[in-house]
């Protein structure tokens, strides 16, 4: 299984053409790394990678800030089991 | 809201306050709405369904072909209606700013007919399809807070006239496609001969405020250009909505939208879709081929 944090780095890299690379520190949302426009891709991708649905209204913008965020809050659950 | 800092909008928009007046009508009155519709044609067209041209739409049963053409049209008309939401409540807030003064008239039966439009979609969703789809979800950010105000000014509007221009290339075909039931043909059509003046409008005031941008700072343009491409790809997405395959008893709605989306013929449908509009960005200098790589 490929794991889903480096596809959540390609996708972040495929949007962003001047970023080399996704530092575990980034943050995604001041950055601009992650915007509206994207947003809905973002969230259909990360329930593909879960296998999970994702309720909008649960949504908290700090889980999406940087990728040791967005780490804790939809894989490592899935690690855990 | 920063509006201050932007000229007065002045247009010549007699010909189409005329012609919203003249062209004036009541929606609440003049559709015929029946009871239930015919269980075997189709509610959207075939082929502007989000599968079509593509093998994954021959695979399908004609029951699921069916299926999915109803609850894409009840997918583009909840799109409508959330698009409506959001513009009017854009465009409310702007009506007696002294910026727009000058196209307040016209704001005014556009912000009135937007209502109508929103009406009559979600009366045929609900009637007919139980519910609408909810609005995408949304960033709670800011994704534009670092272009100027005229910029963001400038996207307020072009969004609008985006989203209007994609819609009616739907509405366009589907107002005259007989496979449709009357009453889907109807509002397609009605909502078309509405769309045409406030594209009309939205281009006019789009003009307007880009020339307003290129003459503050002509460096801004690309970065505008950028964001409209952008734009211009989030509202394809959205016409794929994997709720509207599950619902049509489609199996693996995210692998299919994402296989879909990439699809050749749907990609050229996609460029068919923005033909209109692109041509216009690239007339006015803000075009795909202008962002700064």
């Amino acid at each position: 299984m490929t794991d889903p944090m480096q596809a959540v780095q390609e996708f972040i890299l495929g949007r962003n053409p001047a970023l080399d690379r996704v530092s575990e520190d980034l943050d995604l949302i001041d950055s601009r790394a992650i915007n509206s426009l994207a947003f809905v891709e973002f969230i259909f991708l990360l329930e593909e990678l879960t296998g999970e649905s994702i309720d909008p209204e649960d949504l908290d913008l700090d889980d999406f800030r940087t990728l040791d965020a967005l780490e804790a809050r939809f894989f490592k659950k899935e690690a855990a089991r | 809201m920063a509006v201050r800092e932007i000229e007065p909008v002045v247009l010549e928009l007699d010909r189409l306050e005329q012609l919203a007046e003249s062209g004036y009508y009541n929606p609440y009155t003049m559709f015929d709405w029946p009871d239930t519709i015919e269980p075997d044609k189709p509610w959207m067209s075939e082929h502007l369904t989000t599968l079509g041209g593509t093998p994954m739409w021959d695979e399908l049963t004609r029951e699921q072909q069916l299926a999915l053409t109803r609850f894409e049209a009840i997918n583009f008309f909840s799109l409508n209606i959330h698009g409506i939401r959001e513009l009017m409540s854009d465009v409310v807030m702007r009506i007696h700013e002294k910026t727009y003064a000058d196209v307040s008239e016209f704001l005014h039966h556009f912000i009135g007919e937007e209502n109508e439009h929103m009406w009559f979609f979600a009366q045929f969703c609900l009637r007919y399809g139980g519910k609408l789809y909810p609005a995408q979800p949304t960033l709670k950010a800011d994704s534009v807070e670092h272009l100027s105000p005229i910029a963001r000014e400038l996207i307020v509007f072009a969004r609008i006239l985006i989203f209007e221009e994609i819609v009616d290339h739907y509405n366009a075909y589907m107002a005259t496609d007989q496979t449709l039931p009357h009453i889907a043909r109807e509002i397609n059509r009605v909502h078309h001969q509405d769309e045409s003046r406030h594209v009309a409008f939205g281009r006019m005031v789009f003009t307007n405020l880009l020339g307003q941008l290129v003459k503050r700072d002509p460096d801004e343009a690309p970065v505008v250009a950028e964001y409209l491409e952008n734009y211009l790809q989030y509202s394809i997405g959205t016409l794929y909505n994997p709720a509207a395959y599950r619902d049509a008893g489609i199996p693996d709605a995210l692998a299919l939208r994402r296989k879909a989306l990439a699809h050749p013929v749907r990609v050229e449908a996609h460029d068919q879709v923005l033909k209109r509009t692109r041509k216009f960005l690239s007339k006015s200098g803000v075009g795909r081929e202008t962002i700064k790589r």
